[in-house]
């Protein structure tokens, strides 16, 4: 009822609502549309993604100010992250990116280096 | 009745977390994933499959009002506020 | 979010043709507009910041001043941190949620009986009674609705006296109350009624030995407020409850800053009337209710005539969204209260520490008796509408909404034994469940460095710092 809304509406809308009301339109759009077109916003540097990833990690709540973290820095293993605690985490690397990880993927990201590996094979990622 | 699977309420936790980012107001962004946190930890710690079930429903319905108001929210918006950084990138928190 | 509406659109329009779902012409015709509708505060700040600039020579020291007005860290936005919540806070996203439906499509009137509009209006509104009532251990039948705290208060007041006119003509209330009852209470006065305004000790407390001492034969009726507007001092209700019980007059309590943020039970607390309102508790503004107790029943001349609805206690017909909205407000206070209290006692423990830690500041009303979310606090040597103008990075207030816009110092502050001085400079400020940690370490940021500011322009602080005693010296009259 409401995507039917949505789809008699403008754009601005359908896009405003692709991280929430159009989950559906919105999820297929990002996994099957790999197109040439998008080149545009590729271009993150690997570095720069890897040190945007540890500063999300650092900055995470439940990161202990002390733990060091780096490239190789394991989310359960090394921080202590719980699984409620991973998801956030993920997140919090897609709001930073503006991208959104298939929840199929997301369970495979568990380091740093998982996540970074993620960003820079994702063409959306800004 | 079998409970929500642990893949279940994690799924919800992140569209509970990521609508709750959708909202353009600093205040109720902020205060939903608060609430998001404290409410799946203490989902989390629930022992009693009833409850369970009772607590996710919840939060189930609870993820309706956030899908429905993130959007009314990003199309009636107001500028940022003094605490809130513009480029919207918030690497420290 | 603004960035990811500007950047799909923008992807949107190169994606291919093909992968487009499908596009009708109206989507077509709607293409390049944005849903989203900005309300720009930025406007006027920009309009003020240019005035500064085009005006610097002119008025050097208005300039220097309003430099302060704002921590001027580029990157960040223009709207102020919320601090006001006394006067009424933010409409809470699930409150919203819930009244939209009644301007979609539920728009039957909740008293009409005859086809389903009405009662499918009805049931929303009856369950909102529900948690109306809920939240302060009442039955549904006690809960009358209003249009907010102010009717309420009037209802109660002249009520409950115009009622028993006939052996009553005794009303008791304090001298710390909400404008509305004393203006209430005033206009009783003129009726023929005797009124007893209790002083406050300096805490801002009612004595009960005063209060008991007060009652005659002829009270009808005991008004007092459970949480100040304006200072946050939380009075002894069960206590006044159980007074007001053994003599045999009926207590009122406005509760309109108390209600869902303290623990109240009408029952353990012998409270007879209680005025609630909507917009203290992140619910729709315009709404209110009044707890009326049915055994042993209070009974009261109605305002408002007409139509018999609320019990013949107040006619008219009632706006379900408002109610809906109210009532799921009501829950959610309910739902939220462990949280919320937790929260905002951290968060006004962080600020009282931070603003105490500035000299010459003293907190107003009693340290212990108070409801945490409302900090009053006197900066001495500072004049409060000047701080209140240096601070226009936040919105606070310097007494409560109705008042504030007579410069006359706060009558309750008045009441407390504070000088007009200290009175003028203090300032209240309003935490509630959706102020952060991050506004809180801003406020006590920005207020310290202007507090320093404005006392370095005064020449009253050059003598304190030399250790002139100020009530020493002996003004000339001209």
């Amino acid at each position: 009822m409401f995507s039917s809304l949505l789809r008699g509406s403008t754009i601005a809308l359908r896009t405003a609502s692709a991280r929430s009301a159009l989950r559906p339109v919105a999820a297929i759009s990002r996994t099957s549309l790999v197109s040439p077109l998008r080149a545009y916003s590729t271009g993150l540097n690997r570095d720069d993604i890897s040190a945007r990833v540890i500063d999300v990690v650092k900055a995470f709540d439940k990161t202990t100010a002390s733990a060091q973290v780096t490239a190789d820095t394991h989310f359960a293993k090394d921080l202590g992250l719980d699984s409620l605690d991973t998801v956030e985490l993920l997140v919090a690397i897609e709001e930073e990116f503006d991208v959104e990880i298939p929840d199929k993927v997301a369970d495979e990201i568990k380091s740093v280096a998982e996540a970074v590996q993620y960003i820079a094979s994702n063409p959306e990622a800004n | 009745m079998t409970g929500p699977s642990r893949t279940q309420v994690l799924a919800l936790y992140k569209q509970t977390l990521r609508n709750a980012n959708g909202f353009n107001n600093y205040n109720f962004k902020h205060y939903f994933l608060r609430k998001a946190r404290t409410q799946f930890r203490d989902l989390k710690d629930l022992k009693d499959p009833a409850a369970i079930e009772k607590a996710f429903s919840a939060a189930q319905r609870e993820l309706g009002v956030l899908k429905r108001q993130s959007v009314i929210s990003q199309m009636y918006t107001f500028d940022k506020q003094v605490v809130e950084p513009l480029d919207g990138k918030k690497t420290q928190r | 979010m603004l960035r990811s509406i500007t950047r799909s659109v923008l992807s949107k329009s190169q994606r291919p043709a093909l992968l487009r779902p499908r596009c009708y012409a109206t989507a077509k015709v709607a293409f390049d507009l944005p849903l989203e509708t900005h309300t720009d505060l930025q406007k006027a700040h920009q309009d003020l910041a240019d005035a500064r600039a085009n005006s610097s020579e002119v008025v050097e020291s208005g300039t220097t001043a309003l430099k302060h007005a704002y921590q001027e860290n580029t990157g960040f936005g223009t709207r102020p941190i919320y601090l006001d919540m006394q006067a009424t806070t933010p409409t809470d996203p699930r409150v919203l949620d819930t009244m939209l439906k009644f301007y979609t499509g539920l728009y039957g009137n909740p008293h009409s009986n005859t086809h389903s509009y009405g009662w499918e209006t009805n049931k929303e509104v009856e369950s909102a009674r529900k948690h109306i009532a809920d939240m302060i251990n009442a039955d549904v039948k006690e809960i009358i609705f209003t249009s907010g705290a102010t009717e309420s208060n009037n209802t109660a007041l002249k009520g409950v006296a115009r009622f028993y006119k006939k052996t009553k003509k005794h009303i008791i209330t304090t001298r710390t109350e909400h404008k509305c009852v004393l203006e209430a209470a005033r206009a009783m006065k003129n009726e023929g009624y005797e009124v007893t305004f209790l002083n406050v000790s300096e805490d801002g407390l009612v004595d009960l030995k005063e209060l008991e001492a007060a009652i005659r034969s002829d009270t009808c009726l005991v008004s007092i407020m459970a949480v100040n507007n304006e200072i946050g001092v939380m009075q002894p209700i069960k206590e006044i409850g159980a007074l007001c019980k053994k003599n045999k007059v009926f207590f009122h309590t406005d509760a309109a800053q108390a209600y869902g943020k303290i623990p109240l039970d009408v029952n353990e607390m012998n409270i007879d009337l209680m005025s609630i309102s909507s917009h203290k508790i992140y619910g729709p503004k315009g709404m209110g209710a009044i707890y009326v107790r049915r055994r042993p029943r209070v009974r009261l001349e109605p305002i408002i005539s007409g139509g018999g609805q609320e019990r013949g206690l107040r006619s008219g017909t009632l706006a379900p969204s408002l109610v809906a909205g109210f009532g799921e407000a009501a829950r959610l206070m309910k739902q939220e209260f462990d949280a919320d209290s937790v929260h905002v006692k951290r968060l006004s423990e962080k600020l009282t520490n931070g603003l105490l830690a500035i000299e010459h500041t003293s907190l107003n009303g009693s340290p212990d008796h108070r409801y945490p979310g409302c900090v009053n606090i006197s900066f001495a040597y500072v004049e409060g509408e000047s701080l209140l103008m240096a601070l226009r990075d936040i919105a606070l207030s310097s007494g409560s909404a109705c008042t504030s816009a007579s410069l006359e110092p706060s009558y309750v502050l008045h009441a407390l034994g504070k000088d007009d001085a200290l009175a003028h400079s203090s300032i209240r400020f309003g935490i509630g469940r959706f102020t952060t940690d991050e506004e809180i370490d801003y406020v006590i940021k920005a207020i310290t460095e202007r507090v320093e500011f404005l006392r370095e322009l005064s020449p009253l602080w050059e003598m304190v710092k030399e250790g002139i005693d100020i009530n020493s010296i002996e003004w000339s009259g001209h």
